[in-house]
């Protein structure tokens, strides 16, 4: 099943034409000036392989932002799990959200495994696209090694001159490459260019903060009174966006949403935000996070501290949209450099 | 259930937001079926004094106004707070920026002034007990069918107390700072769909304001982005004059 294959540039158009027809084919396209987001595409000219990371991270097609979990009659006492998927193609994933959709893998398979995910999942075909140099300053994809692929993959393409080498990952991925009958094995030459490419990458890509990844988690662990989360209570404006943008979080909230017969209804999971004030309240109006520093304290121990004992890895995939998004500039990068500091 | 009486009442406002009812197109049948409707000026003839549920749209600006609505929350089990106007005070809260005679001599003329008595202008909350807010200018349909789900099962509905930024980022647009525009979302309550930004337009902040309004770090945003505190300061007045010092609903 391992093989590499190649496809000249020239045969793009028809390749994204070909894989349109065989199911919902979802890449990256513009929205609006500067920006991105994974939408449905059918031709070639839609998809925009040159992007930043997606508004959204792909995270939407495996747990949308409003999804239908429960459908009910009250009168009748009648229940129904909606369990709904598609088949969907998502083409040119980079590499820091193949590691974004591998995080959220392994939270909705651990026990109770959450069906809805994992029908959904098991519909989605992965193509990812690497990264040939950084997509803008904000990324710390060297850092968390996510700046090449770790798995996570049916089909992984790079772009190399006039052609695109693609890395056959599973029998899924090798079955669509054989169903558009177009693409032949690699050769020499090509695996000679993959090779120089990925060396040139070594000196591309390099930790853009100064500390080992291993050093990240005790930082973290020994930072709950430091003072740079004072600052960035006063910083922050608790809009939540620096949650909904990234990769790894999956917070969500069930809203029953009854119809006017007051008898029918669903029950609809929506994403939440822990940066909300109301996200740690209980009842009798109780906060356990009601200061905007110690959400956000909340949030990077979220990607830094508890994933790493609960799974052994940092759920940062270091995208940068958190950063990209924040209008209050609070920056992962810098907030991570101020710990060190406080640290020395 | 025994279907409730419903009777919508206007005081100070353009009676937009009982227009957007009156819209509602096929909903609005949906909504007939589980309400007895028996006053709407907008769109019958026939009155009530009789009712359960009033649905108040406008501020209260005189002190007839005030006597008005003492009697109706007397008479009515529920009262439910219908668009801006009523529910923050809205448009007519900028009034607070000027002395009373000045607005009243600007409005009437030095003759006529004395003939139509004025108060400052206060959201229906502030005169009387409300049950339901339905934010916003006009109101979003979508979110008052919700509302009057709860008010007729007699739950409690609380919006949200989290930002329009939270739908806004739901609905993948790009964010207007990013485009080098300014917009409200971050400190307004959520709850429109980000219905402004969807369509290409700023957040005015139509809604009234999160609860924890982060005042410096919004100054702080303003002097990052160049944007001029006069210019936003006028934005926040447009909508939050008349319940800018108290505890937000
Ligand atoms: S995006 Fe920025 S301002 Fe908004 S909640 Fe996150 S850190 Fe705070
Ligand atoms: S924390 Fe920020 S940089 Fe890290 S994965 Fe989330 S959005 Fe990306
Ligand atoms: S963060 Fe790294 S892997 Fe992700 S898009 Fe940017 S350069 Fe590519
Ligand atoms: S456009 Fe406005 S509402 Fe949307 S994310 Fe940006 S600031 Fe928030
Ligand atoms: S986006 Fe802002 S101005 Fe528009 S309806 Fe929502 S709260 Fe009002």
């Amino acid at each position: 099943m391992e093989q590499y294959l190649i496809l000249f540039k020239n045969d793009f158009d028809d390749f994204v034409e070909r894989l349109a027809k065989i199911q919902k084919l979802v890449a990256p396209v513009k929205r609006g000036s500067k920006s991105f987001a994974f939408d449905e595409v059918t031709a070639a000219e839609d998809v925009s392989l040159n992007y930043i990371p997606t508004i959204l991270p792909p995270k939407k097609y495996f747990m949308p932002q409003n999804e239908t979990i429960v459908e009910y009659e009250k009168k009748q006492n009648k229940w129904e799990a909606i369990l709904y998927s598609e088949a969907i193609t998502l083409f040119g994933v980079h590499t820091c959200d193949l590691a974004g959709i591998q995080c959220l893998n392994l939270v909705f398979s651990d026990r109770p495994n959450d069906v809805h995910y994992i029908i959904r999942k098991k519909r989605i075909l992965i193509i990812g696209l690497e990264c040939n140099d950084y997509c803008d300053e904000y990324a710390t994809c060297g850092l968390m090694d996510n700046h090449n692929a770790n798995g996570g993959y049916d089909l992984l393409m790079t772009e190399l001159e006039d052609r695109f080498v693609i890395h056959v990952n599973t029998v899924d991925g090798e079955e669509l490459m054989g169903k558009l009958a177009m693409v032949k094995p690699a050769d020499a030459e090509s695996m000679t260019m993959l090779n120089k490419m990925r060396n040139k990458k070594r000196e591309v890509f390099q930790p853009e903060i100064d500390i080992e990844r291993k050093e990240l988690k005790p930082l973290f662990e020994e930072s709950f009174q430091a003072e740079v989360w004072d600052s960035i209570h006063e910083k922050c404006l608790s809009c939540g966006n620096c949650t909904n943008v990234c990769p790894t979080c999956y917070c969500y909230d069930v809203e029953d949403e009854i119809d006017l017969d007051f008898n029918k209804g669903k029950m609809v999971r929506k994403w939440d935000s822990c940066q909300s004030r109301p996200f740690a309240m209980i009842s009798g109006g109780e906060n356990f996070r009601p200061e905007r520093g110690g959400r956000q304290r909340h949030r990077y121990m979220r990607k830094f501290n508890y994933p790493f004992e609960k799974y052994n890895r940092y759920f940062c995939t270091g995208c940068g949209r958190c950063s990209r998004t924040c209008m209050a500039k609070i920056n992962l990068k810098e907030t991570i450099e101020t710990l060190i500091e406080e640290k020395k | 259930m025994k279907r409730k009486t419903v009777a919508f009442f206007d005081f100070t406002c353009c009676e937009g937001c009982q227009l957007q009812v009156a819209n509602f197109g096929e909903e609005l049948l949906d909504i007939l079926a589980a309400i007895d409707v028996v006053m709407f000026r907008e769109v019958m003839s026939e009155k009530s004094d009789e009712y359960d549920v009033a649905i108040i749209e406008g501020s209260i600006t005189t002190p007839h106004d005030v006597e008005r609505i003492k009697e109706i929350r007397e008479t009515a089990t529920t009262v439910i707070a219908l668009g801006s106007c009523a529910s923050i005070g809205g448009i007519n809260g900028m009034k607070n920026s000027f002395k009373l005679e000045d607005v009243q001599s600007y409005v009437y003329g030095e003759d006529g002034k004395n003939y139509f008595e004025t108060i400052p202008t206060m959201a229906v909350h502030q005169v009387v007990d409300v049950d339901y807010f339905v934010h916003g200018c006009p109101i979003y349909p979508p979110e008052f069918v919700k509302i009057l789900k709860y008010a007729l099962q007699g739950l409690p509905y609380t919006v949200k107390d989290e930002a329009v930024c939270v739908e806004c980022k739901l609905n993948e647009n790009e964010c207007m700072y990013e485009k080098g525009l300014t917009c409200l979302g971050p400190i307004t309550k959520a709850g429109c769909n980000s219905w402004c930004i969807n369509y290409g337009n700023i957040c005015y902040g139509c809604r009234g304001m999160v609860k924890e309004t982060t005042k410096n770090a919004s100054i702080d945003v303003i002097k990052k982005y160049d944007i001029p505190m006069d210019w936003i300061m006028g934005k926040f007045d447009m909508y939050n004059k008349a319940t800018e010092s108290e505890e937000k609903k």
